[in-house]
């Protein structure tokens, strides 16, 4: 059974069809990445997965259960966790307040399980090397920094399914060696991952699997070692070879 | 002196209305137009239970805030609900055809008539330069209360983070489970109960006539927009600011001697408004006090 499932998902806007009959599964502990040109329609994927786009078409379903129509907060609730492209983190809040925020949204039942939040608050960002930072506003961390904090608090507050949306992007090599080995911490500990990546290198070196992605079609499937010399990727990224 | 103890009183009366709104604009992102109406008919329901009702002062203040809440409540419901989600710009029109309507209903029910709630004489203290009455004393210190309640509300609680982390990036908030829909209403709702607050205030300290709602709209908003939309404490900085200005610019000599005409003071508020929009487009304390 897939831990997600996406079926025939279409979604229009503004009369512009922007994602056309997209199928594909995810199974549980698996990362995938999803790549593919800029206007592609990755994003707008996964603003439908996390339930801020309801499709035209198609379905959604998390562990068998149609979410289709579940609200961005009920999604969250039943273990989908999105990691923003341009870093969803409270940003006047302090690195504390930012986990701990994330605890108290989790139902009551979940929350009693964790003890207490303030020693989670402290092992999350110790996990990521800011626990010396805890008091510091967030706004006042690095990109990366910032991606690292946003991952972890996604991670301690028990999601299943994480939405990671270009983590890498703007975020130094040295902090991008340490975004990788967070999502090699995630597969390890059992967790899904869907993550859009323009780093092709990246993505072959974490991903299990790699969905490509072209005007809002997949068009591509399977192991980042068997897709990377394949022709259409090549005509997608750097256009149909003209001597061919 | 005696200005400045003025500006205190009415700025204590502009901050209690526009702190809510700014929360309003920070979590829900829409402008509700009919606020002067929720206070009046805060303030006139505490009028009638304390006058034509005859019950004591402190049942009907609770009253009027029960009332005014429940209206709000209605407001969000009826003119809110149904629309911002599509556009944040709809619940402007939608708000504004509910503040005539309220318009109508307070002067058909509460006729065209000064209504104050307070009809005693009022206990007065003389400091030599300073003059002011008991019941002006205790609404300032009522309105600290609230501001200090409302921070430590924000600051200090599980559902004033998740309130400051919706201001802060809403779609991050509703990803980690934060319920928008549960928290606009609680948020819409306290805006109206502090706007009922405002009514009453001004109900025991002045009067209340069914005209001054569109007044107290605009002030509010006045603060609101000069604090940097959704920054409370800006806003709340910017209320007893535009009040300071307003006794300032009235009862202070300008022009050799000569006095601006107290007819004028209202527009203060909007030529503060053009002109800070004019210097900061963001608001006066957007950078420095980014949002709650």
């Amino acid at each position: 059974m897939p831990l997600l499932s996406v079926s025939h998902l279409s979604l229009t806007l503004n009369a512009q069809q922007i994602l056309k009959n997209v199928t594909f599964d995810v199974d549980q502990g698996e990362v995938v990445g999803l790549i593919g040109p800029n206007g592609s329609g990755k994003t707008t994927l996964f603003n439908v997965l996390s339930g801020f786009l309801k499709p035209t078409h198609g379905t959604v379903h998390l562990r068998e259960a149609d979410i289709t129509h579940v609200s961005p907060a009920q999604r969250a609730k039943l273990g989908i966790g999105r990691v923003f492209q341009n870093f969803g983190i409270f940003r006047e809040m302090t690195l504390e307040e930012n986990v701990l925020v994330a605890l108290e949204a989790l139902p009551k039942e979940q929350r009693m399980l964790l003890g207490d939040l303030r020693e989670v608050v402290r092992g999350t960002l110790d996990m990521v090397g800011l626990s010396h930072q805890g008091k510091k506003k967030a706004g006042s961390l690095s990109g990366g920094q910032m991606r690292l904090l946003e991952i972890a608090r996604t991670l301690k507050s028990g999601k299943e399914l994480f939405l990671l949306d270009e983590p890498t992007a703007g975020v130094s090599p040295k902090m991008t060696k340490q975004v990788a080995d967070l999502i090699a911490e995630l597969k390890k500990e059992g967790k899904t991952v869907l993550i859009i990546e323009h780093d092709l290198p990246f993505i072959s070196r974490i991903c299990d699997r790699v969905l490509v992605l072209d005007v809002g079609e997949v068009v591509l499937n399977g192991k980042p070692g068997e897709i990377k010399h394949d022709k259409k990727l090549q005509e997608i990224y750097f256009g149909a070879d003209p001597t061919a | 002196m005696q200005l400045i103890v003025n500006g205190l009183i009415a700025g204590s009366l502009a901050a209690l209305m526009a702190g809510g709104l700014a929360l309003v604009y920070g979590v829900l992102g829409v402008f509700n137009l009919a606020l002067g109406q929720l206070s009046l008919i805060g303030g006139m329901t505490a009028w009638w239970l304390h006058g034509p009702m005859e019950l004591p002062l402190l049942p009907s203040i609770l009253g009027g805030i029960f009332v005014g809440g429940i209206v709000t409540w209605i407001t969000f419901e009826c003119t809110v609900a149904p629309f911002y989600r599509r556009d944040r710009f709809l619940p402007l029109v939608t708000t504004i055809a509910w503040s005539m309507i309220l318009d109508a209903f307070i002067l058909l029910v509460f006729q065209e008539y000064p209504r104050s709630i307070l009809t005693n004489e009022k206990h007065f203290l003389d400091l030599g330069t300073v003059r002011f009455s008991l019941e002006q004393l205790a609404l300032v210190l009522v309105t600290f209360i609230f501001i200090s309640a409302v921070a430590w509300m924000l600051h200090s609680t599980s559902f004033g983070r998740k309130i400051r982390a919706t201001v802060q990036h809403a779609d991050a908030a509703r990803s980690l489970g934060i319920s928008s829909s549960f928290l606009h209403r609680v948020v819409f709702i306290a805006s109206g109960v502090l706007a009922a607050c405002g009514g009453i205030y001004m109900g025991i300290d002045q009067n209340l006539t069914p005209t001054i709602a569109f007044p107290i709209t605009i002030k509010a908003y006045a603060a609101v927009i000069a604090g940097g939309k959704d920054n409370f404490w800006g806003t709340i900085l910017a209320a007893y600011l535009i009040a300071m200005i307003e006794q300032f610019a009235v009862g202070a000599p300008w022009f050799f001697g000569a006095y601006i005409p107290v007819g004028y003071q209202q527009t203060v508020a909007l030529v503060f408004i053009i002109v800070i929009l004019l210097i900061k487009p963001s608001g006066l304390f957007s950078r420095q006090l980014r949002t709650t």
